[in-house]
């Protein structure tokens, strides 16, 4: 096969894989746009017949989303911060010091990442309501931290490695203590790494619907996606989907500014130019 | 400025190995001291407990009349490049420059300005002070790691191997520019390297170095005219001295191709009929054509088959292989292990006069030097033709005159 020719396929099949992703998205936001009678219509069509923005408007004045979107941004940022800080210096402490059963340490936050979350559900459950965090903001971020912080250790502690001892050394000997060396040469160099385990802790705790569904039980606590699932229409014989799919929409947009947005900086290697290369 | 001065002092890792055995150093303020030594050696483990990034297993560092064995680097005030320079990626030339001012808070901004352009001005660097080090090239980046070394007033300047990591050409260039820049700026320097050809042009004087201990401290000149062993005359010197076998047979030392008259100052450290190891650098041979009438008279003749030739423009080696005792065969592959070569065959190289129209396959008449071969004991290693105290200014003839006095 020449070369034009198996360009040519790759090309196809890339088409043929962004389609199938892309199908799903598009559908959602076909019906986001839609007026709900378009929805039970018989002659059914894949855009809408006419564009409204009844659907946003309608959930936005609805308090079952908005309190749910201030409980997921709440809570997705705080449990996003904790566990960047957390992990940052427990995965330069990983990645600079001998200590012994560091290596038991790492196979046990792997570990914790690995453990079926579904079977943790119930005891928690049970052990919220008697510590009296259940529904509650802390309720949710004790579990996503718990469940985000091996990885993001594992990510940080590898970026930490990439960078080379001399740039510490080289620090200290310029006169700088542990801690400005730290904070003035490793965090810089290290941003990418931070960045990418920010993005990837804050899209787990937005994502999370058991978590959210299971530990909350009013508006005090849910999150965007267990509330999805209490939407209802204006009446008993409207379907709830085209407000579904708007609020999916709007739970969407973060996602993709965030990953336009510092798509560069997590690519962009940092370091290139501290040593020779 | 300050001076140096190491005592006794030992690396042990957790293994109990050794990396620094017992080494004492004095360096002189305004010095510039090298430490060589092939890989392993010992000689950054050294130069990194002078800083502070290594732990001293016992012993005394001082800097100055002040023991720092327990300071942190921050607090000894040295200066040090990296071999890799660890620049600041993040930084632009003038922040990494002006990096150690910041940290030690004493400067203002107008200071901090000044003193950089000054020494941006000194590696002429001034036209990429905004740059990152990213869009440097290696020579550029190695003058920055300069910089921030000379930028403040340290104690002494230290140097990784900092060279290594350059082509060729630049090599050249860098190393005399740090050479011109340690001459005015008068600092203290402590030089790592493993090319002997630094160690022999920078050095005030040279420490070489094997496996952890210190096996000589002296001139570039003494080192290569009176090596203490073994080690150290195979180590010192391009292309390196060649090791033959020696038999002591009354008056005379019998080596592979020929035999030369045993000096009278050598019949006491040598006993006649053992065998002993015989150094001769190739300048001690020339094509027998090409030697002075009157230079001749000093060395012996002999006939041999020359294997290969080297052609260098301005020099010519010739290769010569011979036969020698299996005993001695194992002790020189053994050094040559310790220097971090292979020893292929026994041969010896010979330094022809470029004119010379000897070719390979070859038979070739040459001259040996009689007065520049030194005996070394098969066993130790040890030399046991040294001079002592030949160091001092001592030119060319002078040296000739102590070694056939």
């Amino acid at each position: 096969m020449s070369s034009a020719k198996s360009a040519r396929w790759w090309t196809i099949a890339g088409i043929v894989i962004v389609l199938y992703s892309f199908v799903p998205l598009l559908w959602m936001i076909s019906l986001a746009f839609k007026p709900p009678s378009d929805i039970v219509s018989g002659t059914p069509q894949f855009l809408p017949s006419t564009f409204t923005l009844d659907n946003f408007a309608q959930i936005f004045s609805n308090p079952l989303f908005t309190r749910a979107l201030i409980n997921s941004i709440g809570i997705a940022v705080i449990a996003t911060l904790i566990s960047v800080v957390v992990a940052m210096f427990a995965a330069y402490a990983i990645a600079r010091l001998e200590f012994p059963g560091k290596k038991v340490l790492l196979s046990l936050a792997l570990g914790i990442a690995m453990f079926p979350q579904a079977a943790l559900v119930g005891p928690l459950f049970d052990m919220w309501r008697g510590l009296g965090i259940y529904d509650t903001w802390l309720g949710l971020i004790i579990p996503y931290l718990t469940f985000a912080l091996p990885l993001s250790i594992w990510t940080m502690s590898a970026f930490f490695r990439q960078i080379p001892w001399e740039m510490e050394h080289a620090a200290q000997v310029d006169g700088a203590t542990a801690w400005q060396a730290f904070r003035k040469v490793i965090v810089p160099l290290a941003a990418p790494g931070v960045f990418t385990t920010a993005i990837l802790t804050f899209f787990f705790c937005w994502n999370d619907f058991l978590f959210a569904i299971s530990l909350t039980s009013t508006d005090s606590a849910r999150t965007v996606p267990a509330a999805l699932a209490f939407f209802q229409g204006a009446s008993y014989f409207e379907s709830p989907v085209p407000y579904i799919m708007a609020a999916s929409v709007i739970v969407t947009i973060p996602v993709v500014i965030l990953v336009l947005v510092f798509q560069r900086r997590i690519v962009a290697g940092l370091t290139s130019g501290a040593v020779k290369g | 400025m300050a001076s140096i001065t190491m005592r006794n002092i030992v690396k042990k890792y957790g293994d109990g190995f050794p990396a620094v055995n017992d080494v004492s150093i004095d360096v002189a303020d305004g010095e510039f001291m090298i430490l060589v030594g092939p890989s392993g050696c010992g000689k950054s483990t050294l130069l990194r407990m002078i800083v502070g990034l290594e732990d001293i297993t016992s012993g005394d560092m001082m800097i100055g009349d002040t023991r720092v064995n327990d300071k942190a680097p921050r607090e000894r005030n040295l200066a040090m490049v990296f071999q890799n320079y660890a620049l600041y990626p993040h930084l632009t030339v003038f922040e990494n420059i002006a990096f150690p001012l910041r940290l030690s808070g004493k400067h203002s901004e107008e200071e901090i300005r000044k003193l950089v352009s000054e020494a941006a001005a000194t590696l002429e660097l001034g036209e990429h002070l905004d740059r990152k080090p990213a869009n440097l090239s290696g020579g550029q980046r190695q003058r920055v790691a300069m910089g921030r070394a000379i930028v403040r007033q340290a104690d002494a300047f230290l140097f990784d191997e900092p060279l290594s990591n350059l082509d060729a050409k630049l090599r050249g260039q860098m190393r005399t520019e740090i050479l011109r820049l340690q001459r005015r700026l008068g600092v203290t320097t402590v030089y790592v390297t493993h090319d002997q050809t630094e160690a022999m042009t920078l050095g005030d004087r040279v420490a070489v170095l094997k496996k952890g201990v210190l096996q000589q401290i002296a001139s570039p000149r003494e080192l290569y005219d009176q090596p203490v062993n073994l080690f150290v005359a195979g180590f010192i010197g391009s292309p390196p001295m060649n090791f033959v076998p020696a038999r002591v047979t009354g008056d005379t030392i019998e080596l592979p191709f020929v035999s030369i008259p045993l000096r009278d100052e050598w019949r006491d450290k040598v006993q006649d009929g053992k065998i002993y190891i015989a150094g001769v650098r190739p300048g001690a041979f020339e094509d027998a054509e090409f030697v002075d009438a009157g230079k001749k008279s000093r060395g012996v003749t002999f006939g041999v088959t020359i294997d290969v030739t080297e052609w260098l423009g301005n020099e010519q080696y010739a290769f010569v292989p011979f036969e020698a005792p299996a005993e001695i065969v194992s002790q020189l592959a053994e050094l040559a292990a310790d220097l971090d070569s292979e020893q292929m065959r026994t041969q010896i190289c010979v330094e022809l006069d470029p004119l010379s129209r000897v070719r390979n396959g070859d038979e070739a008449t040459l001259w040996l030097d009689a007065e520049r071969i030194h005996l070394f004991d098969p066993a130790t290693g040890d030399n046991l033709t040294r001079v002592e105290a030949a160091d001092d200014a001592v030119d060319g003839a002078g040296r000739h005159a102590a070694a056939a006095g």
